[in-house]
């Protein structure tokens, strides 16, 4: 071992995939001690350089240096025995044992072919202590929240004697509460001279905790840098290879009559209980209302219900404009000026299988414009089709392209393009930009705002801090079901709203 | 008619349940270890066949019921390898693996019987042990203690598979290989050899529960599973994939087969109602699903072939 | 993993194929005698009276195919007619086993379009698929049971066994050999010659007083079930038992295990049982084969539905040799043969 070498060190790393290149000449290193955040765009790269330090995938080209000496990681028990760990951003576990055998799973027992839970727990618990991981070995995962389950897939490498530690994207999930303990942890795991890997796009986070990072772009390293020296755009622009602009540009507009008014909406949930609870909200003409809160506390119900995808509990009112829409089916909402946005976007928006102009015309198919006496106007589709692709800016081969081969933001932006050439009084957008790269995010909030001027009535639910704060004219903050809060955005911090959203009020 | 109540025709009754029971429960017990990992094997009648076949053709030959039970064991384990290779290396689709292997064992154990034997007949049959003492004792004796010796390994298994899946590292692996087969291979788990494995010991067991068949019934003829292994595939269902839960299935299903023919034989089901009767057993299986239905959860990764990607 | 798919069927396919030809094989070699020698294991005791029958046909040139459910050699249902044919001195091609319509349809078609002279549809669930395939050939003649009628197709023969007979014989016979004065008796679906023979039996117990149980299993092949219905009957005190369908073996093996005396039918059941078999009604279709096989050379292709019966020699009861049976009961059997081939008993 040579004692001045970093940590790791992976050297000129390349792997092709067919018709692909996912990384090129990667160069990476992590000293002991620091956090070194990798950050890119989905598809720049990052998972790929992961996946062959943990041994899931082979590098055409390039080496991987641990502790100075040169290593070869053909899997994850190579990785484990390297004293590499990863916490997955999908949590590895195994829902239906405990916490203890799921740290167990892998390792010898000291009892031969039966297990030895009880030394595992026990081991588990020193763990907890010495790194503040609080989490109950003997409890089944299933029953953990969030948290708790990232506990135990950090606990599950420390178990290991991991070293080098991979976070991917261990933020996506958690409340900004638990980003901050999450963070307090990482730190102690740091001060005991691990190195840390940390995965992410929330570029505040990445400013917050980076000792260094090094940004990726279609494979290759496209720059280096340290949080003193560069600001949140700096990084969005070495992410995407342009200028862009974060938060959009929001012009005053004067907020109009309120178009949607809700009074005593309660719904209930998937598994019986009450998902939206007593809500009363009004949303203006002109007026982006930003719904925030942790996933699950019932934003998704809330727009469903107006949607007309779920039905309300009796006793509420939900009215467009003075009319009501309940008791009205999702077609006549559309008609009386409702466009959906929807969150599962390859689910509910979208039919995979549909070319790109059959997406586009999916709402309005029956309508004179594209059909006549229940035949199809292919001539009418297709010149419609390549207008909307034109002005939305989709990427896209041609518009009879099968719509699932294209990337997430086209998808997105081709769901944006047929909602909003209806032209809606009401639009909600649920999760607008999720998975959606900077560049198409930064146009889909452009389209966003030319409707608010327009006149729309928009909710817009994210979990994005950034983005709720930065689009909306007043937040409100859903906890349990109910709105416990409703801000301007002139007066919102993350830090306040993030405090709401753990349901805590003054 | 009913003289159903006295004490020995219930006795008969619920023993000829038992008997009935025991092809299910082997092979639903092998089923379950296979499902626990992941892997539904929809060929376990076809398995039963041709290890019932090959069984009843070694003891028409040699008369040895130890050599015919390991050529049943033996028949079951070369199944499992050719299914384990063509599921875990092959990742092919599991259920028309499944039917694959069942018509090939249909197929192939029948052609061999005509080939080989021609036509039924009967040769011994597997003798009842009775246990010293607790077979003397009135009732009891009959229902539990006066049966062969694969009756008694067939529920002997029970616990032994409880045990192996609950309390081994092995076992350990299998549920989370079938729960989650990335989570596994993300701490150096093979999943293609546990579910291996698996394979091979689900199928050694559907080779027990045919040679059971066979050396129970001391005869073969095409088609002697009757559909048998389709129906312990459900009972893995049924029993949640649990062995006890299993083994209540096994039970539930061969004593109302007994009983549903001991009414019949007393006359208490008319015969017109004789054909209903008969699938009474299924149809009480597929209501206890129903009402189960929301409480049970599959393993997550069942019949998903698991790929590093 | 598609490709995986293809490589599984593909070597399915060719399992599908081996078996097939190896299948082909051993028919083939069925014609040379190479596998004879069980089925005549089987069939021996029968030739001993089926012989004069066989004596009086005359050897025909009339080529015939059998197209049947089950094995040639079940000791039962298709048994019964492969020897039957080849009783009247006609090696038949054979395709047995194809429980599935579909495929018996084939194979129906298949051997009409070779221009077998006689196909021998044997399975009454054949009938639909004759329906359409008779019609193409006015050509062929096609036999069909068991059947009471010939759907109205002139190039079709129908056949059928007045099971009761036998039945009501046995069951004669089994009301003097039982003790306890209780019969069980093992069926299958409730269909066709099997519900004949049994309430042929049960009527003619019955009339001997004795009690009769009878259990349809609502299954030709489930053996297990078959078997425990055997125990069940002697857990309710049967001591002589009776049964129909390939599925008996089970119960039979019962029998003799607990030393139950068993009365067969369909085919002479004497080597499932040599201890306990007392008698068995065997099915000789030869005795309307060879009728029709004549009318046939004679130029009438069918229109004519025929019974097998005691009087026509279509039905035996053939006595197990192995088994003791008392001089009283046989002759008290024999008369029963009698009276109903007289009219003086009714076995329906």
């Amino acid at each position: 071992m040579n004692a001045d070498a970093p940590l790791l060190q992976m050297r000129g790393i390349t792997k092709r995939f067919p018709g692909v290149i996912a990384n090129e000449g990667v160069d990476f290193e992590v000293r002991y001690g620091e956090v070194h955040t990798l950050l890119g765009e989905n598809g720049a790269g990052k998972s790929t350089l992961m996946k062959i330090l943990f041994g899931l995938y082979a590098p055409d080209e390039g080496e991987v240096l641990l502790r100075g000496e040169k290593v070869s990681i053909s899997s994850p028990s190579d990785a484990i025995a390297a004293r590499i760990g990863m916490v997955h951003q999908h949590f590895m576990l195994v829902p239906t044992q405990t916490v203890a055998e799921n740290v167990a799973l892998g390792l010898k027992s000291k009892r031969g072919v039966l297990t030895d839970l009880d030394s595992v727990s026990e081991r588990i618990r020193e763990i907890s202590e010495e790194q503040g991981l609080a989490v109950n070995p003997s409890e089944e995962v299933w029953r953990l929240s969030v948290g708790e389950r990232q506990r135990v897939e950090i606990i599950k490498a420390l178990y290991r004697d991991a070293e080098l530690l991979v976070l991917d994207e261990p933020t996506a999930v958690l409340t900004p509460q638990e980003v901050e303990d999450l963070f307090v942890v990482l730190r102690r795991m740091t001060e005991s001279g691990r190195g840390l890997v940390f995965i992410s796009h929330k570029l505040h986070e990445v400013m917050a905790l980076s000792d260094r990072i090094t940004v990726l772009r279609n494979g290759k390293v496209s720059g280096h840098t340290v949080p003193a020296e560069s600001s949140r755009e700096d990084l969005a622009q070495m992410m995407v290879g342009r200028a862009v602009r974060l938060t959009p540009e929001r012009p005053i507009v004067e907020a109009g009559p309120p178009r949607l008014t809700i009074r005593s909406l309660s719904v209930t949930g998937d598994r019986g209980t009450t998902a939206v609870d007593n809500v009363d909200l009004d949303v203006h003409s002109g007026e982006i209302l930003g719904v925030a809160g942790v996933s699950g506390n019932g934003q998704r119900e809330l727009a469903e219900v107006i949607a007309g995808l779920r039905d309300p509990q009796a006793g509420a009112t939900i009215d467009l404009d003075g009319m009501s829409l309940l008791g009205v089916d999702t077609r006549a909402r559309r008609d009386r000026g409702l466009s959906y946005v929807p969150e599962e976007r390859m689910r509910d928006g979208a039919i995979g299988d549909f070319t790109v102009s059959e997406n586009l015309i999916l709402v309005d198919h029956g309508g004179d414009q594209f059909s006549r006496s229940g035949l199809l106007n292919f001539g009418a589709i297709k010149e419609h089709a390549a207008a909307l692709v034109e002005r939305y800016a989709v990427k896209t081969p041609d518009i009879d392209t099968p719509t699932s081969s294209l990337s997430g933001g086209n998808i997105q932006k081709v769901i944006m393009a047929r909602e909003l050439t209806a032209e809606p009084k009401l639009l909600i957008a649920s999760q607008p930009t999720r998975g959606v790269d900077i560049g198409s995010a930064e146009y889909i909030h452009e389209r966003l705002m030319e409707q608010r001027e327009k006149g729309t009535a928009t909710i817009v639910i994210s979990e994005d801090l950034d983005e709720v704060i930065g689009l909306s004219d007043r937040i409100a903050v859903m906890f349990e079901g109910r709105i416990i809060d409703i801000v301007d955005s002139e007066d919102a911090t993350r830090e306040a709203i993030g405090l709401l959203m753990a349901g805590v009020t003054n | 008619m009913s003289q159903f109540f006295t004490l020995s025709i219930l006795v008969a009754t619920l023993a000829s349940g038992i008997r009935l029971a025991v092809p299910y429960l082997i092979a639903a017990l092998g089923e379950t270890i296979g499902q626990r990992s992941g892997v539904l094997n929809l060929g376990v009648d076809g398995v039963m066949l041709l290890s019932a076949f090959f069984t009843y053709w070694t003891v028409l030959e040699t008369g040895n019921m130890w050599l015919a039970t390991a050529v049943g064991l033996g028949v079951g384990l070369v199944m499992g390898l050719i299914y384990a290779v063509v599921t875990v290396f092959f990742h092919a689709t599991q259920g028309i693996s499944g039917i694959g292997i069942f018509l090939f064992g249909l197929g192939f154990s029948e052609l061999m019987f005509r080939k080989q034997v021609g036509a039924p007949t009967p040769v011994d049959k597997i003798a009842e042990v009775d246990i010293p003492l607790l077979s003397k004792i009135p009732h009891i004796g009959e229902l539990f203690f006066q049966h062969d010796l694969l009756i008694y390994f067939a529920f002997g298994l029970v616990p032994i598979v409880s045990f192996m899946l609950r309390k081994t590292t092995f076992g350990m692996n299998i549920s989370a290989v079938g729960e989650n087969p990335q989570a596994a291979d993300s701490l150096g788990v093979s999943v293609a050899k546990t579910r291996f494995a698996a394979i091979l010991l689900g199928n050694l067991l559907a080779g027990l529960a045919g040679a059971t068949l066979a050396l129970q019934l001391g005869l073969f003829q095409g088609n002697l599973t009757n559909g048998l292994g389709f129906i312990a595939v459900a009972l893995v269902y049924f029993g949640a994939w649990r062995p006890t839960g299993v083994m209540v299935g096994a039970l539930l299903y061969g004593m109302v087969q007994a009983t549903v023919n001991q009414l019949k034989i007393q006359g208490s089901i008319p015969q017109s109602a004789s054909d209903i009767a008969a699938m009474a057993p299924a149809l009480l299986t597929i209501a206890a699903l129903a009402v189960l239905a929301g409480r049970i959860k599959a393993p997550s990764a069942l019949t998903r072939p698991f790929s590093r990607a | 993993m598609r490709n995986a798919t293809k490589l599984l069927l593909r070597l399915l396919t060719l399992f599908a194929a081996l078996a097939l030809i190896t299948a082909a094989c051993g028919d083939s070699s069925g014609d040379d005698g190479g596998d004879s020698a069980s089925s005549d294991d089987g069939g021996s005791s029968d030739d001993d009276g089926g012989s004069s029958d066989g004596d009086g046909g005359s050897d025909s040139d009339l080529s015939v195919a059998i197209v049947a459910p089950s094995a040639s050699d079940d000791l039962a249902f298709t048994q019964s007619m492969v020897e039957s044919v080849r009783a009247l001195g006609i090696e038949p091609q054979i395709t047995d086993g194809t429980f599935i319509v579909e495929d018996a349809a084939a194979a129906i078609r298949g051997y009409a379009e070779d221009g077998v002279d006689v196909v021998i549809a044997h399975g009454t669930q054949y009938g639909g698929s004759l329906e359409e395939i008779a019609p193409d050939f006015p050509e062929t003649s096609f036999i069909w049971g068991t059947a009471t009628d010939t759907k109205g197709l002139d190039n079709v023969y129908a056949y059928f066994p007045e099971a009761e007979q036998g039945g009501y014989v046995n069951g004669v016979m089994a009301a003097q050999l039982t003790d306890s004065g209780t019969i069980g008796v093992v069926g299958p679906v409730q269909a066709g010659d099997a519900v004949a023979y049994i309430e042929g039996f049960t009527k003619g117990a019955e009339s001997e007083g004795a009690t009769v149980n009878v259990v349809y299993t609502e299954s030709f092949s489930d053996v297990a079930l078959a078997a425990e219905t055997a125990e069940g009957h002697l857990a309710n005190g049967a001591d002589v038992m009776t049964g129909t369908a390939q599925m008996v073996v089970g119960a039979v093996n019962v029998a003799q295990e607990n030393d139950v005396l068993w009365f067969g039918t369909q085919a002479n059941q004497t080597d499932l049982g040599s201890d306990v078999v007392v008698a068995s009604q065997v099915y000789k279709w030869d005795a309307v084969l060879e009728t029709m096989f004549s009318q046939i050379e004679d130029g009438t292709l069918g229109g004519e539905a025929m019974s097998i019966n005691l009087a026509n020699g279509g039905l035996a009861i053939e006595f197990n040799d192995g088994f003791d049976l008392p001089a009283e009961v046989k002759t008290l059997g024999e008369e029963t043969v009698a009276g109903v081939i007289d009219g003086s008993i009714d076995p329906n």
